[in-house]
């Protein structure tokens, strides 16, 4: 089951996605969940960051919402941060992909970590 | 090495549940590396869903039959379902995304195309249209499908494991 985390800190409110997502449309349960995070991330001065580090499976609409908060944020001027965990090599092949969407001002990024 | 699983599944979305823990547990059995695992499983649950999502539910005690077998070489998966006039549009969608699929040298350009067209629509279009291309990019697997003569829908991927 997908279980999400929201927390902030001074520069970002993140996102953390848990578990496996593999819900029929998730579209519509993580579309208001994102964009309005984007939303008040946004109007904080703050960074998004959609945190996937602990997710153990996703389906492939999970990434419909993810694209579609990308485009957003690169057609305003919302900052987001994709985070994956690169050791995973399913995430990695997964979320790298979203690379073409990333920004050179940095406004968004994508970014396989190992913590 | 060969192993088979075969697993009868209820045209309902909770069923992805177990069809994923199962069919990520017989991999893990099959001593296959952890990246083959869970690609594979991706490869499994994907098909699935569209067996669940498209298939003809109104066809009384209609199931999604699933068969997956490991051999030395090769994993192969091969779902089917009840078809019936109603999964004609599906059936053709499908047809289409595979040529469309093909049409490209490396499945991964196809996984990016179909990321860049997400993208650009209405933020309330809900339907990704991602997974064959995930399949064939991610799960590095050759996708077929026929109908036989029962009306059944049977959609296989296969791909080496390495």
């Amino acid at each position: 089951m997908l279980h999400i985390e929201l927390t902030q800190d001074d520069a970002t409110v993140t996102v953390h996605f848990q578990g496996k997502s593999i819900l029929r449309n998730p579209a519509e349960f993580l579309m208001p969940i994102v964009f309005n995070t984007l939303v008040k991330a946004k109007g904080q001065g703050k960074r998004l960051v959609l945190n996937f580090c602990d997710l153990l499976y996703m389906n492939s609409s999970t990434l419909t919402p993810v694209i579609k908060v990308l485009e957003q944020a690169r057609i305003g001027d919302g900052e987001v941060t994709i985070r994956y965990k690169k050791s995973l090599k399913w995430q990695d092949i997964s979320f790298s992909a979203l690379s073409i969407f990333q920004t050179q001002d940095h406004r968004i990024q994508i970014e396989g970590v190992d913590p | 090495m060969s192993a088979e699983l075969v697993m009868t599944v209820s045209p309902d979305w909770k069923e992805l549940e177990r069809v994923n823990s199962t069919a990520f547990e017989f991999l893990r059995k099959q001593h296959l590396t952890d990246e083959c695992v869970n690609r594979f499983t991706m490869v499994i649950c994907e098909l699935v869903e569209n067996g669940i999502k498209y298939g003809s539910r109104e066809l009384n005690g209609a199931t999604v039959q699933v068969q997956i077998r490991i051999t030395e070489n090769n994993f192969t998966v091969e779902v089917s379902n009840p078809f019936n006039a109603s999964s004609l549009p599906f059936l053709h969608e499908l047809d289409h995304t595979l040529q469309w699929v093909r049409g490209f040298q490396d499945p991964f350009e196809a996984y990016l195309a179909r990321m860049k067209a997400i993208s650009h629509e209405a933020p309330e279009a809900n339907k990704s249209g991602l997974g064959i291309a995930r399949i064939a990019y991610e799960g590095r697997a050759s996708l077929d499908f026929f109908v036989n003569d029962n009306n059944t829908l049977n959609v296989s991927a296969v791909a080496i494991i390495e």
